[in-house]
């Protein structure tokens, strides 16, 4: 109390005020006991030499390196750490010339628990908020123009052991992206926009933030059980990468695909879209600045590598790395139904996400310890931020079959949880029907209320999933927008909803995509900054299905964060404990 | 800026070089997007045969401009489409496999554009990074002429 006195006087004499500090993990952190975490104090507005004591429940903690990263700056780093069950307290109390300050945090680590689950199946489908899901639902399941009753629910829906709603943050921002949203399903902890797994911090190195560990590194440490990732996009995209990769900044492809083979999980199946960070610098389309050829090192490490369908269904072997794309595996539409040129000429026999779960299950399944794994749908998100709401939403129900696939699995494995949930949302809604029989653009042929009527998808193709051709469709659009034109109909071929106005800066600008503009189309005013060129991630709350061992763990509202507890629950993680 | 001067900016006095050669040669080879390479696999990507045979030559390709790297159009990314992505502009967002950097004649520049351009320019490939930007490029066209497409 004295000393907040004297640094109140202080300050109201005019004298340079005290230092200020940051310190990570952040105040009010919640980790699991023995969850591995990087500690790192930094003072700012730092006037001369100064000394430091720093105290974890009254004990002086030693062996932490001071560094001087600004002129004005003194920061102390100590990796590694971990804490036992409980609440714990860490004060800094720094005196330099401006005089004392100091600063304590308070942190909570949740006790080992028994837990029901062996395997975890973690379905991430990226940005598929609720109304995304549902706009998958009226098309895969549509309602019964007699009566208006349903006809049937997706599989992610149906049969199920529990359910919630999950909020999505960052450390910085309301908004989240897929990078920091998958960071805390993965750690427990709130991350920067744009970040994987770390804590922030004053450097400009993206990777040397204060870490925090994954569930995939604690299952890695702790316990015998193999990890598995698959994804259709790019293979360093964000969501993959949450699940075995620390940077601040999601861009650092080469290092996310070097942390795959290097970092603390290496995982045992790793199936995922574009390889244009894996091949190395000198084959035309890598993204790399080295020599590093993951496809060939891979193999020396005892990884089979796949690149197409049939290699993939083929595939022997504990370990099993595929990609099956130079970039992002396309949209459903587009593999299975549209087919374009430029689709199927390069890549004619890519593996559906049903085809790589299931391969990813039964490689996984071979270890008696059991398993984790993560897939995701990241073509959902890819395909939303361009207002593509039927590439998005038919990835859905391509998703939706694995799940059905895991859910067998589930069944007669019954010491198993299924979780199916989404990063963030996007601003999505299903508002009416729309007479596909007008042709495009036409507001008068959306039907709204009672004139919306019953859209039905009666066609569908090889897989048994609908075709978006039908004579009346559903009236999808997106709340935050740029300046775009609204045709309602889909295209075989991909536009963007908007192009650059040439310009660089503070001029830069975008305009509708004149092509769309030309099919037929309502001119929409956008909603967003200038400077946005596509839709965005919203607030809005996602969904959570659960399915066997271990789903009680997920009920009613929850916070993003508190998904990894649940997990950690369901599997009965003892993070103290090293294997 | 209306149609006119737009298309009076676009288009360049022809290089020296092109002029001696241009009362002989015949009309450029066009060479479209889809002609760029032969086989894409997840080991990279291979020069089509066609574009090989065409290297050091005088080409016409037909594209849009991409959103600009930086404020001096002193090159240009040419794409099928037109588009809006940006690698530099967003962490998350990626060129699409089939783009052909344009490098400008020495001092001369472009105004930005959304229209359709024809690009005339002597065609290289293979890999090179661009030292002020980090841009990687597989295709360049050295520019003679760029106009508006018709």
């Amino acid at each position: 109390m004295t000393r907040l006195f004297l640094t109140a006087a202080l300050l109201m004499g005019g004298v340079a005020s005290a230092a200020t500090f940051n310190i990570y993990p952040y105040q009010g952190a919640k980790l699991l006991a023995g969850q591995r975490f990087d500690l790192r104090i930094e003072a700012e507005g730092v006037k001369g030499a100064g000394d430091a004591t720093v105290t974890l429940d009254g004990q002086a903690l030693s062996g932490l390196t001071r560094t001087t990263t600004k002129p004005d700056s003194v920061e102390w780093m100590l990796r590694d750490q971990n804490l036992s069950t409980g609440t714990h307290e860490l004060t800094v109390s720094f005196t330099d010339e401006n005089g004392p300050a100091s600063k304590s945090v308070r942190w909570y680590a949740t006790p080992p628990v028994t837990g029901k689950a062996k395997n975890v199946i973690l379905f991430i489908g990226d940005g598929m908020g609720w109304n995304t899901v549902e706009a998958a639902q009226l098309i895969a399941h549509p309602y019964n123009p007699e009566s208006g009753l349903p006809t049937g629910k997706l599989e992610m829906m149906s049969g199920l052991s529990s359910m919630a709603s999950v909020t999505t943050s960052s450390f910085d921002s309301a908004l989240a992206d897929s990078a920091n949203t998958a960071s805390s399903i993965a750690t427990g902890q709130k991350i920067l926009v744009n970040a994987l797994n770390v804590y922030p911090d004053n450097t400009e190195d993206t990777l040397d933030n204060p870490r925090i560990e994954t569930i995939t590194e604690i299952l890695r440490r702790s316990t015998g059980k193999s990890i598995g990732i698959v994804s259709d996009a790019f293979g360093t995209d964000a969501t993959p990468a949450a699940f075995a990769a620390h940077t601040r900044r999601r861009g650092d492809y080469s290092a996310i695909a070097d942390q795959y083979f290097q970092g603390g999980v290496k995982p045992d199946v790793l199936l995922i879209g574009g390889s244009r960070d894996f091949i190395p610098s000198t084959a035309p389309g890598s993204r790399r600045k080295d020599g590093t050829d993951w496809i060939t090192q891979s193999q020396t490490l005892g990884y089979g590598f796949v690149s197409n369908r049939t290699e993939l269904l083929a595939a022997g072997g504990d370990k099993l790395f595929g990609l099956f794309n130079i970039d992002n595996i396309p949209s459903y539409l587009d593999r299975a139904q549209y087919k374009g040129e430029e689709t199927v000429k390069n890549f004619p026999d890519m593996p559906y996400l049903w085809d790589s779960t299931r391969k990813a299950i039964e490689t996984l399944d071979k270890n008696p310890n059991g398993f984790f794994l993560m897939v995701e749908s990241g073509m959902i998100d890819k395909y939303e931020h361009p207002l593509d709401w039927q590439r998005a939403v038919w990835n859905i129900m391509e998703m939706d079959k694995a799940v059905a696939y895991a859910k067998e699995y589930a069944k007669t494995h019954p010491d198993t949880l299924v979780l199916v949930t989404a990063d963030h949302a996007h601003s999505i809604s299903t508002y009416g029907g729309y007479d596909a029989s007008q042709g495009p653009g036409k507001r008068e042929a959306v039907g709204v209320y009672q004139d919306a009527g019953f859209p039905t998808y009666a066609q569908k193709d090889a897989n048994g999933i609908p075709t978006p051709d039908s004579p009346r469709t559903y009236a999808v659009g997106f709340a935050a927008v740029p300046d775009y034109c609204e045709t309602y109909l889909g295209r075989k071929v991909f536009l963007d909803p908007t192009v650059s106005n040439g310009k660089t800066g503070a001029e830069a600008g975008y305009l509708p995509n004149p092509k769309i503009c030309e099919e037929g189309a309502v001119l929409r005013v956008g909603n967003l900054p200038p400077s946005s060129n596509q839709g965005v991630h919203t607030a809005d709350p996602v969904p959570l299905f659960a399915f066997g061992a271990g789903a009680e763990n997920f009920f009613g509202t929850m916070d993003q964060t508190e998904l990894f507890f649940g997990i950690a629950r369901a599997l009965g993680v003892d993070a103290t404990k090293n294997k | 800026m209306n149609r006119r001067t737009l298309i009076r900016a676009l288009t360049l006095v022809p290089l020296s070089d092109w002029l001696a050669r241009a009362g002989a040669a015949a009309a450029p080879a066009t060479l479209k997007f889809g002609e760029l390479y032969g086989r894409v696999t997840v080991r990279g990507v291979e020069y089509s045969d066609r574009i090989k045979a065409l290297t050091g030559q005088s080409i016409q390709m037909t594209g849009y401009m991409a959103p600009p790297l930086k404020p001096k159009l002193d090159f240009f990314v040419l794409t099928r489409e037109p588009m809006s992505t940006c690698p530099f502009c967003t962490t998350a967002a990626d060129w699409p496999a089939d783009i052909v950097l344009v490098i400008m004649p020495p001092g001369r520049e472009l105004e930005p554009t959304t229209r359709g351009l024809n690009v005339t320019g002597r065609l290289e490939i293979g890999v090179k990074r661009d030292a002020e930007t980090g841009f990687v490029s597989l295709v360049r066209l050295y520019a003679s002429t760029v106009s508006n497409k018709a």
